[in-house]
C-alpha cells in the first residue's frame, strides 16, 4: 500500500469513528431526553395532538367488562361510563360522573344479578405515566351488585366493589384497558366482599361534545 | 273378631314402625361432595337461608390472668335466617343439638393453677393431695352456649366488610377437674358471658388496646351454592366475665374464691378471645337440592 493510500484510508476510518461517536452520543442524548419525558412528563387530554383546553364529555363503553371473585365471575356485557375531562396545570383530570351497566349476569346457574349500579358518584380520575404508558387512575370506585337465586349463597346480598382502578390508555385505538396488570401497575385495587378482586374491561373512548370525532389521545 | 282387633293392633304398629324409619331416614341425610359438611343444618325449616359450617381452628381465651390457648377444633355449625335491617340474622340450632362444640382446651397450669397450693384452706389441701395422688391434676376449660342457638347473632355483611359485630354469642366456661365437680362455670344462662366477635378492630377499655380481626378469603364452590372463607379472625378483647361459681361441689363456698382470685380481674379490658376459623356457608335452597337428589 502506497502512504498516499494509507493516509486515505486513515481519513476515511477517522471519519467513520466520528460519525460512529456523534451516533452513539445523538441516541444517548435521544434516550436520555426520552427518560427523562417518562419520568415527568405530566399526561394531558389531547384532541388532535393539541391539549384541550376547558371541558369536554367523553363516553366509554366496553364491549364486555367482567369482575372475579374466585370461583364466580360477573360479566355485563354493556358497560358504558361518561367522564367530564379537562387539563388542570398541564395534567388531565376528570370526573366520573355516570355509568350505567346492561345486561349483568354470573358464570354461575345458580346466581343471577339483580340491580346493578355505580354508587357515590362522581369518582375523581387523573392522568399518569408509568414507564413511557399513560393510564387513567379511577378514585373512589363504589358499585353496587345484588344478587339474587333461591340456590345461591349470595342471595338477596348487595356486594359492594370499592377501592381504585387504573387502566393503561392506547393512544392508536383511542381506549382504556383496565386487568389486573394495569392495576398493580398503578397500585390501585378493588375489594369487595373483605377481599381483592379481579377486574377486566377494555374501554373504547370518544369525545361528545365539542370535540366529537377528533382523535382523542393522551400525551 | 279378637283376630281383627289383633290384625289391625298388627298393622298399627307395623304402619308407626314404617313411619319411625321413614323419619330417621329423612333426618339422616345424605348429603354429597361440598354439601357433606352442611349435615346438621335445619335446611328442612324454610325460615332458614343459609347453612354454616364453621371451624375455629386455632386462637387462644384470655380470662382475668388465665391463657388458654385453642388447639383442638371447635365447630360452630346449623343456619342463619334473613338479615334485619341491622344486617344481624336470628341463628338457628344444628339438627343433632351441637350448634358449639363441646370441645375441652387443656388449662396450661393445669389443677395447681387455678387452685395454688398456697391459698389452700386446711381441708381444700387433704382433697386435693387425694387428686394429686391420683393423677387428676389436669385441667380443661370448654366453651358452652349459655343460651339457646337463637340468642345467636350473626351478621354476614360486617363479617365480610370487616366493620362492627360479626358474631355474636352467650357463652360460659366449663372448668373441667374431678375435684372442681361438674358444675364449675364462669358465666351461666341468668349471667352469660357475651362475646360481640368482629373481623374489624376491637374498642377495648384499657388495660387492653385495640386487636385486629381478619374478613378471610373467600373462594365460591359449586357455582356459587357454597362460599368458603379461609382465614378468618374474629376477635374481640372488650367483654366480661362474671365471678367463677359452683366450683368444688359442696365445699364451693370454700373453692369459689379461690378459683375467682386465681383469674384475677375479669371485668372488662382483661379479657380477650382471639379464634382463627375456616368458615363453610351455603345456600339452604342448595343443600336441600343436594339432599332430594341424593336420596
Amino acid at each position: 500500500m502506497s502512504e498516499r493510500a494509507h493516509k486515505e484510508m486513515m481519513r476515511k476510518m477517522n471519519r467513520k469513528a466520528t460519525y460512529a461517536f456523534g451516533l452513539a452520543a445523538l441516541v444517548v442524548l435521544l434516550f436520555g431526553a426520552t427518560l427523562a419525558s417518562s419520568a415527568s412528563a405530566a399526561p394531558a387530554w389531547k384532541f388532535e395532538g393539541k391539549a384541550l383546553e376547558g371541558t369536554e364529555t367523553i363516553l366509554g363503553g366496553a364491549e364486555k367488562s367482567a369482575m372475579t371473585i374466585p370461583g364466580l365471575t360477573t360479566t355485563c356485557d354493556n358497560f358504558l361510563y361518561e367522564l367530564s375531562i379537562s387539563n388542570s396545570s398541564g395534567t388531565g383530570q376528570g370526573k366520573l360522573t355516570g355509568m350505567p351497566l346492561f345486561n349483568c349476569y354470573t358464570n354461575s346457574s345458580a346466581c343471577f344479578v339483580g340491580p346493578i349500579g355505580a354508587e357515590a358518584l362522581p369518582w375523581n380520575s387523573h392522568l399518569t405515566t408509568v414507564e413511557s404508558t399513560p393510564y387513567v387512575v379511577f378514585e373512589g370506585v363504589k358499585v353496587g351488585i345484588y344478587y339474587e337465586g333461591e340456590e345461591c349463597v349470595l342471595d338477596e346480598t348487595l356486594v359492594t366493589v370499592t377501592g381504585s382502578a387504573g387502566g393503561s390508555i392506547n393512544n392508536t385505538t383511542e381506549s382504556a384497558t383496565f386487568n389486573s396488570t394495569t392495576l398493580k401497575t398503578t397500585a390501585t385495587e378493588l375489594k369487595a366482599l373483605g377481599q381483592k378482586i379481579e377486574w377486566t374491561g377494555v374501554f373504547p373512548t370518544e369525545a361528545f361534545q365539542t370535540h366529537r370525532l377528533q382523535p382523542l389521545s393522551v400525551s | 273378631m279378637h283376630m281383627h282387633r289383633r290384625r289391625v293392633a298388627c298393622t298399627a304398629l307395623i304402619a308407626v314402625a314404617l313411619a319411625a324409619l321413614g323419619f330417621a331416614g329423612t333426618a339422616a341425610a345424605k348429603l354429597t361432595g361440598n354439601y357433606a359438611k352442611f349435615a346438621q343444618c335445619p335446611y328442612t325449616n324454610l325460615e332458614v337461608k343459609k347453612c354454616i359450617y364453621a371451624i375455629t381452628e386455632s386462637g387462644e381465651v384470655v380470662l382475668g390472668s388465665k391463657k388458654v390457648p385453642i388447639e383442638k377444633p371447635v365447630t360452630i355449625q346449623g343456619g342463619y335466617g334473613k338479615a334485619n335491617e341491622e344486617s344481624f340474622s336470628t341463628f338457628f340450632a344444628a339438627t343433632n343439638g351441637i350448634t358449639l362444640s363441646k370441645t375441652p382446651q387443656n388449662v396450661p397450669g393445669g389443677l395447681l393453677g387455678i387452685v395454688p397450693e398456697a391459698k389452700q384452706p386446711w381441708l381444700v389441701k387433704q382433697l386435693i393431695k387425694f387428686f394429686f395422688e391420683n393423677s387428676l391434676t389436669g385441667l380443661n376449660s370448654t366453651l358452652e352456649l349459655a343460651k339457646p342457638a337463637s340468642e345467636i347473632k350473626i351478621s354476614e355483611k360486617h363479617l365480610a366488610e370487616e366493620i362492627g359485630i360479626a358474631l355474636e354469642m352467650p357463652l360460659k366456661i366449663h372448668l373441667e377437674n374431678p375435684f372442681l365437680g361438674n358444675n364449675c362455670y364462669v358465666g351461666s344462662s341468668s349471667s352469660p358471658i357475651i362475646w360481640k366477635l368482629t373481623t374489624g378492630k376491637t374498642s377495648p377499655p384499657p388495660p387492653n388496646t385495640s386487636i385486629q380481626g381478619f374478613g378471610g378469603t373467600a373462594e365460591f364452590l359449586e357455582e356459587g351454592r357454597i362460599v368458603e372463607t379461609k382465614g378468618t379472625k374474629l376477635v374481640d378483647n372488650a367483654w366480661s366475665a362474671p365471678a367463677a361459681t359452683g366450683c368444688g361441689g359442696i365445699i364451693a363456698f370454700l373453692v369459689n374464691p379461690i378459683v375467682n382470685s386465681s383469674l384475677g380481674t375479669t371485668t372488662a379490658g382483661h379479657n380477650t378471645a382471639i379464634l382463627n376459623n375456616t368458615l363453610n356457608v351455603a345456600s339452604r335452597a342448595a343443600v336441600a337440592k343436594n339432599n332430594e337428589e341424593n336420596p
